[in-house]
């Protein structure tokens, strides 16, 4: 475990960052801080946030699971093929079916002690034919508009949608610091040999990083399928790239061990503020997508600069 | 991405069981695939359909044997392959247009992607971990690429770059002999220069490297400048066979090379790996896409199919491996 001090600090200068951007794009655009454009970027989180969480947990416990995007799609397509039988029950086949795609896999990682990228790229891959196949090559359709209302309805600046997921980071955020399952994540992927000496169990916690990020990535694209009433087979895509730079803004390190809940929490919205300014200067997505691209760069270049000591060390 | 632990380059003597059954467990399914292609559909193993696998096989693979020295270099593969080529394609086909001449068009193209390849080298050369820079650098590259050219078609619009894209010498396709040109020089660097062994040891084991005084840095920018020379080089093709660029034109390239690359059993942890084996990979790949084409499969179980290939392929080799050291 790291000392809380630092933590603090790390911490800090994220809340800062997305205090400094809320001010900073407020002043430059009027419309910015209006209860529709909140709203907005709270959907933009509770959509973000569920896959930043999976991957980002996979990246805590120092594995990396590259197949959350493709993981979503398929949610997705379950969720709003089998939406007739009501919302409810849409979710959760399409979760259970993430959720033994995502244990499988753990299973598979574990068991064969293969780097998880290799493996998980191999079933992005896969998962995206799976899309294909389940859809028909198809976009589907859910068979009445009304009947999704109710997971976008908005609350103020709530919908039903982001307070799932703000819930669901408040679990996991609890889950991850005081839980024994949740402080093992954190031994292995701080030092896998000095977890095993030290008794943790690895298999076990593979397996659940690895259901749980299928979980997460489930239910985030059975329900962002569900709200917008439609799955498209090559959806969802570029999700991949917005949960990675999620997960990394927030102080999440790709050296295993350490990243927080609340750091992702606050990554996410850094992300979607980034986006809700560029959505407002009437961009195209590619500059989206482009200033993504760069502000991860760009972080991935400042952790190195910060942690090149720490870095050294823990090899 | 933890358990690097124990990989020796010098693999003792039980090893060359493992070189002699990687090639053989490839070369065997490819076979397998041909037979049950020649008894499924008599238009499989014609001569026309033979050079049409070779021909799409060469442009991935040119782009997988760069991308091999990233794997070798113990920095898994680089999610920005595709998007490479296209930039090329477009720079290519663009300077073309603009009335350049095809070799300074080539070099300049060529120098594109030296160049990309070297800063992202560089980044993961002081630690960064590569998935992330070349994810990030992928969309930076699309990005630009869209706001450079509007999202519009460039035409290269001339006869020379048709033929290289086009043109068959003795009935075989160019890219055919770009492939075995490019299989031959990356073989002969990786078993026969020093750069080759310099990244072949960095990746086998990194540390050790860094303590004998090897420049890691040196060897991980020159594999990805390597890969993405490689990756330019496949994207002049593919403007040159169909006489334009455009952002949007390779979509599923990255998949192919990294797939490609995997399912042959080049170490996903680094330090071993041959040219051989990944252009054994790629017409593996080609041979199985080519063969649910011409059967009517949708393009959801090619996908699908191939995701799978890669999952087996990474997954036994592993197993393998671990058993034999």
């Amino acid at each position: 475990m790291k000392s809380l001090p630092r933590l603090d600090i790390q911490i800090t200068s994220r809340i800062v960052l997305v205090l400094a951007l809320f001010v900073l794009f407020s002043a430059l655009e009027s419309s910015f801080a209006t209860e529709a454009n909140i709203y907005t970027v709270l959907e933009g989180f509770a959509f973000t946030g569920l896959v930043a969480l999976a991957i980002g947990i996979t990246i805590i416990a120092g594995e990396m699971d590259l197949s959350v995007g493709s993981m979503a799609a398929v949610a997705g397509v379950i969720a709003v093929s089998f939406a007739g039988w009501g919302l409810t029950c849409a979710v959760l086949l399409a979760v259970l079916v993430t959720a033994t795609l995502g244990a499988l896999q753990g299973v598979a990682i574990g068991l064969l002690r293969i780097p998880s990228i290799v493996f998980t790229v191999g079933t992005m891959i896969g998962l995206r034919g799976l899309v294909y196949i389940l859809s028909g090559e198809e976009t589907v359709v859910v068979p009445d508009l009304k009947m999704v209302e109710v997971i976008r309805h908005p609350v103020s600046v709530f919908s039903l949608f982001s307070l799932i997921t703000i819930g669901i980071f408040i679990l996991m955020g609890l889950v991850l610091s005081y839980s024994r399952p949740g402080r093992n994540v954190y031994a292995i992927g701080g030092g896998r040999m000095a977890a095993t000496a030290a008794g943790v169990p690895v298999f076990r916690t593979i397996v659940l990083i690895f259901t749980v990020s299928g979980i997460l990535a489930g239910l985030a694209g059975s329900l962002v399928c569900l709200k917008s009433g439609s799955a498209i087979p090559r959806g969802l895509e570029g999700l991949l790239l917005l949960a990675a730079a999620s997960a990394l803004i927030g102080g999440t390190s790709l050296s295993g061990g350490r990243g927080t809940v609340l750091g992702i929490a606050l990554g996410v919205m850094t992300i979607r503020f980034v986006s809700s300014y560029i959505h407002f200067k009437a961009m195209s997505y590619y500059a989206e997508n482009l200033a993504i691209g760069a502000l991860l760069i760009l972080v991935v270049a400042i952790d190195l600069l910060v942690a090149t000591p720490s870095r050294t060390a823990h090899e | 991405m933890k358990d690097a632990a124990h990989k020796d380059p010098t693999a003792p003597a039980r090893a060359n069981l493992r070189h002699l059954v990687v090639p053989l467990g490839v070369g065997g399914a490819a076979l397998i695939i041909l037979i049950i292609g020649w008894m499924a559909n008599p238009a499989f193993l014609t001569k026309e359909n033979l050079l049409q696998i070779v021909r799409s096989a060469a442009l991935i693979g040119i782009a997988a044997l760069g991308t091999t020295f990233i794997t070798i270099a113990g920095h898994y593969f680089s999610l920005a392959v595709g998007q490479t080529a296209m930039v090329c394609a477009i720079c290519f086909a663009g300077t073309l247009s603009a009335g350049w001449g095809v070799v300074p068009a080539l070099l300049v193209t060529l120098l594109l992607a030296l160049v990309l390849g070297l800063v992202q080298g560089y980044l993961v050369g002081i630690g960064a971990n590569s998935i992330i820079l070349t994810l990030g650098a992928g969309v930076v590259i699309y990005g630009m690429a869209a706001l450079v050219t509007d999202n519009k078609v460039v035409r290269t619009g001339t006869d020379i770059a048709e033929w290289i894209g086009r043109a068959r010498p003795l009935g075989i396709p160019t890219q055919t002999y770009a492939l075995i040109i490019f299989t031959v020089l990356a073989h002969i660097v990786l078993t026969r220069t020093r750069l080759g062994r310099l990244i072949l040891l960095v990746g086998a084991n990194e540390p050790a490297a860094r303590a004998t005084g090897l420049s890691v840095r040196k060897a991980t920018m020159a594999a990805f400048a390597i890969a993405s020379v490689a990756a330019g080089t496949c994207g002049i093709f593919l403007a040159a066979q169909i006489g334009q660029g455009r952002v949007d034109q390779f979509p599923t390239l990255n998949i192919e090379v990294i797939a490609a690359v995997l399912v042959a059993g080049t170490a996903i942890q680094g330090g071993e790996g041959s040219a051989l084996r990944t252009t054994m990979g790629t017409i593996f790949i080609a041979l199985l896409n080519n063969l649910l084409l011409l059967s009517g499969q949708p393009y959801g179980i090619r996908i699908f199919v191939m995701g799978f290939c890669v999952v087996l392929g990474v997954s036994l080799f592993h197993v393998l491996r671990q058993r034999t050291l």
